[in-house]
């Protein structure tokens, strides 16, 4: 097969959707295209190990940076897309250059949401997505110093623990009651904040910033409920929106990202979606669902390269993902919005569990603290989307792996 | 020179199981892989967790925090994040014994 495949976002999806087409034997033009300048890597350790300096950056990257040349793979680094002619067929870059496609992969990811609040501009406030924003968080990295985060998700949790694992005193901000609990309830929620309580993080629930104050540089954060919080520097993390702004007047679907079917095909002719920004048709749970997690990055993209190339590979599976926070591993698999009844299988107070969201007897989802064996043989649970019996799903000596289509199930 | 070490007895590990020796001060874990034993170093290199508290599926330990899975008898990263591949060991049953150079 010949022709002129462009994928645009050089992050993991991108970069494994490339590497995927040369696999599949693709002798074509490929154009990676990505506007950070670095070539594709991973994220998860931004906020943990590389954030904390215990690894250096080429552990992160998708392939050796050689790897390109010596596959053919033309690269576009630190040059944004900036439109798309989808009847033509032509994407344009920031630089002028024009490149005609026969096919186009949009892996553009997400960008950091930047509430209007005053003072955002200041010095010292950072947001948290790219390897460049890890790097001016890391030279405020000094023990003894104070740093304030906003957002108690899974990247705020995360960079709170690594800050106070390097030493720093760290007041969190959020309009939640708890961490994490809009994603896992109100239990599992507890143990968290449990967990970062006794690292010593100082947690503010139910407030939001109002200001960020200073001159010139950050020297403290105001909140609505009127707390004065003294810092040397924000770390903001709420939230990524998608990068779509490139498909404007395509004919592509944009709603909550790039609509795309479950072969992440946007059903405009040879324009394919892949990764955080996909908001795809998931045959299991028979919605669309978006995923900003590193497994589906690393998984859709490849089997979007594989589709462009002719393929009908539906891309069915299960989202998982995993934060580690102090010395706590936490993986969630399946996907649920919400729930029925939490059923938990060990202990939730000695944070060595695993928890099912049950919903019309079935299990949508799975989250764990210390027991990844056990979320991982509930994955093909997940997956059949049958009824389970609770008292097996809460009983230790049933294995987990048994329950997968069992007919006596209620 | 590394030389064989008795790390349990030849039956203590059923086929499909894995455990984890302390083998000269390092942490070995050995696998069972249909009456074959594969030993490898049980600290997972993406950031250190026990592979032995993983699982086994035929010849590949997935670790049970990132899901890194390595190849048992070549130590090689089948998929990441890990990136560096496990140190093996040669393995061998001596009469009763189960046997690890480490």
């Amino acid at each position: 097969m010949s022709g002129t495949f462009v994928i645009v976002g050089a992050g993991l999806s991108g970069g494994a959707a490339a590497a995927a087409l040369r696999e599949e034997g693709f002798d074509g033009r490929v154009v990676l295209i990505g506007a950070e300048p670095q070539p594709p890597y991973e994220r998860p350790p931004l906020s943990k190990e590389y954030l904390r300096g215990e690894v250096p950056f080429e552990q992160a990257l998708v392939q050796d940076p050689r790897f390109y040349a010596e596959n053919g793979i033309e690269t576009r680094f630190g040059v944004p897309a900036t439109c798309v002619d989808s009847v033509e067929k032509i994407i344009e870059l920031d630089d002028g250059e024009r490149v005609i496609y026969d096919g186009l992969l949009i892996a553009t990811g997400g960008r950091n949401r930047r509430p209007s609040i005053p003072g955002m501009d200041l010095e010292g406030v950072y947001g948290l997505r790219t390897v460049a924003n890890c790097d001016r968080i890391r030279q405020e990295i000094v023990p003894g110093r104070r740093a304030v985060v906003v957002g108690m998700g899974f990247i705020g949790s995360e960079v709170a623990a690594s800050l106070r694992q390097s030493g720093l005193e760290v007041v969190v901000v959020d309009r939640n009651k708890m961490p994490l609990r809009r994603v896992l309830g109100d239990e599992v929620g507890r143990v968290i904040e449990e967990i970062h309580r006794d690292n010593g993080t100082t947690m503010v629930f139910e407030d939001t910033v109002a200001a960020f104050e200073g001159d010139g540089h950050v020297e403290r954060v105001r909140t609505t409920r009127g707390r004065d919080i003294e810092c040397d520097f924000v770390v903001v993390g709420l939230g990524i929106e998608p990068v779509i702004g490139l498909l404007a007047g395509t004919g592509v679907k944009l709603d909550n990202g790039v609509v795309v079917d479950e072969h992440c095909w946007t059903g405009v002719d040879g324009i394919y979606a892949a990764g955080d920004v996909a908001n795809y048709y998931h045959p299991v749970f028979r919605r669309r669902i978006r995923v900003e997690h590193w497994q589906n990055a690393l998984k859709q993209g490849p089997v979007a390269a594989r589709n462009m190339l002719g393929k009908s590979e539906a891309y069915a599976e299960v989202p998982w993902f995993w934060s580690d926070q102090y010395e706590y591993n936490l993986q969630y698999a399946g996907f649920h919005t919400e729930w029925d009844e939490l059923v938990v299988r060990g202990s939730l107070r000695e944070r060595d569990f695993i928890a099912f969201y049950r919903k019309n007897g079935r299990v949508l989802a799975a989250v764990t603290i210390g027991r990844g064996r056990d979320l991982r043989r509930s994955m093909p649970l997940i997956k059949a989307q049958r009824p389970v019996d609770p008292g097996k799903l809460q009983d230790p000596e049933v294995e987990l792996r048994t329950l997968v289509g069992a007919a006596d199930a209620r | 020179m590394a030389e064989f070490v008795v790390v349990a007895g030849a039956d203590a590990l059923g086929e499909g199981e894995m455990r984890v020796f302390d083998v000269g001060g390092t942490r070995i874990a050995v696998a069972n892989v249909a009456g074959t034993f594969y030993a490898f170093d049980d600290t997972c290199t993406h950031v250190g967790c026990s592979l032995a508290e993983g699982d086994l599926e035929e010849k590949t330990v997935i670790c049970p925090c990132h899901g890194s899975e390595f190849d048992v008898a070549s130590g090689a990263v089948l998929q990441g994040p890990a990136r560096r591949p496990v140190k093996t060991y040669e393995t061998r049953v001596e009469g009763d014994s189960l046997e690890v150079k480490g």
